[in-house]
């Protein structure tokens, strides 16, 4: 929980580190053209997976997860963009244990808000998704919560029961960005804001973790994710991008 | 842009500290116990007091356990907690209810009256939440829920003259499940 929070806190300190930038690059659309330059942008397909994913499969024993994501660029700023993946999470405290095992694919459009310098291709975005998982769950034990312990046996039931050929769809919103490190090839971090539309219920139970969603909240819908990217860029074609030069005032 | 991204941010960070749903709160009703409460034989809507009432659980062998389920104490209602093991198995508590508990031994005119019950009923576990797990519930047994030990099993001295039963399942401890005439 302490590592999260603290990745979290990166993540949002790099996100608003580099907000001033992109604000402070956009000042210069407003000023008069005066003359251009001209620079080849790479459009094509990118494929990468999951690196939190792969690294927390090793770390926890509770986890194993894999996803592979992808993002086609569209036009200057919008990227379709989506995620197929495949998770199996444990969850187990003193009264309940879980595993919940399944695949999620999920589609949705990226927006850059990032103006680049020069020939930069880096993202600061936006955008959101749609969600969709099967899977099952499996009751692997439960203990009868019982706050009155006079008659001193508290039950417990280990017989697992599993909840096959359950789905859920959702809606999320991204926020991330991706960063050239070397030709073709970003890392990229994104939080993920989801809300459940509809999910099936197992009978007299309910699900605790839907994979791609991650754990549900009695207390709503809503769910979060976190993404850490490695993806490389296969270009298709280029395109001229067209940059006003701005000239001194005196 | 800046304020939509930073208040996306701040959502999600207050949103993740959130962690109430993994403990499960005392006001969540979990496993109910069996409330019993104690009406004037003469008057049957008139609550009657057990006086100075202790109730103790009997095990397999009818030995009372260790230690009384609540201290003796005056009182028209009691809870009970109900024991369980399998689900949808017929299942026997049987209580040994003291009246009078600190009257004294040796008298034989006010001496303690001990009148043991049997309750008779099957467990159902329900689901509760992701931090209380699951609950039992209890449906009384159609035919004797309830019994209280008399001339045949060698009680000929029994304070407990009737009963009712208010409430065949035992899902909540809002009413009482059995009402005691005495």
């Amino acid at each position: 929980m302490r590592t999260k929070h603290i990745f979290l806190f990166i993540i949002s300190m790099i996100i608003v580190l580099l907000l001033p930038l992109a604000t402070h690059a956009q000042i210069g659309d407003t000023e008069k053209p005066v003359d251009t330059l001209v620079y080849k942008q790479k459009y094509g397909l990118r494929l990468g997976g999951d690196l939190g994913k792969i690294g927390r499969s090793i770390v926890d024993k509770d986890y194993t997860g894999f996803e592979i994501n992808g993002d086609y660029r569209l036009t200057k700023s919008l990227y379709i963009a989506g995620e197929l993946g495949t998770e199996e999470r444990r969850i187990a405290t003193d009264f309940l244990d879980i595993t919940a095992t399944g695949s999620y694919f999920k589609a949705g459009i990226d927006r850059n808000t990032y103006t680049n310098w020069l020939d930069m291709q880096n993202m600061i975005y936006t955008g959101f998704r749609v969600g969709v998982s099967t899977f099952s769950q499996t009751r692997n034990q439960f203990t009868v919560y019982n706050t009155e312990q006079y008659w001193s046996d508290q039950f417990t039931d280990s017989t697992p029961q599993e909840f096959k050929g359950l789905s859920a769809i959702w809606g999320e919103l991204i926020i991330g960005l991706k960063a050239e490190l070397l030709t073709n090839l970003y890392a990229g971090l994104n939080i993920q804001i989801k809300a459940m539309i509809s999910q099936d219920q197992p009978d007299g139970f309910e699900n605790l973790y839907v994979p791609g969603f991650n754990r549900t909240f009695d207390s709503g819908r809503f769910g979060l994710g976190f993404g850490y990217t490695l993806s490389y860029l296969i270009p298709i074609y280029k395109k001229d991008k067209k940059v006003a030069v701005k000239t001194s005032e005196e | 842009m800046k304020s939509n991204l930073l208040v996306l941010v701040i959502i999600s960070v207050v949103f993740f500290s959130c962690e109430r749903d993994d403990i499960c709160a005392e006001s969540t009703p979990t496993t109910p116990q069996l409330i019993i409460t104690f009406y004037d034989i003469n008057n049957q809507d008139e609550p009657k007091a057990a006086r100075q009432l202790e109730i103790i659980g009997l095990d397999d062998d009818d030995n009372p356990l260790a230690t009384p389920i609540f201290p003796r104490t005056t009182t028209d209602s009691i809870a009970i907690p109900l024991r369980f093991q399998e689900e949808n198995q017929q299942t026997v508590s049987r209580f040994e209810l003291l009246l009078n508990a600190d009257f004294d031994n040796d008298d034989e005119t006010t001496s303690p009256n001990a009148d043991k019950i049997t309750i008779t009923y099957s467990p159902e576990f329900v689901y509760v939440s992701r931090a209380c797990g699951y609950k039992s519930v209890f449906y009384l047994d159609d035919n004797i829920p309830f019994s209280r030990d008399g001339e045949e099993q060698g009680d000929d001295n029994t304070w407990i003259r009737s009963f009712e039963i208010n409430n065949q399942t035992v899902t909540n401890e809002n009413e009482a499940h059995i009402f005691i005439y005495h």
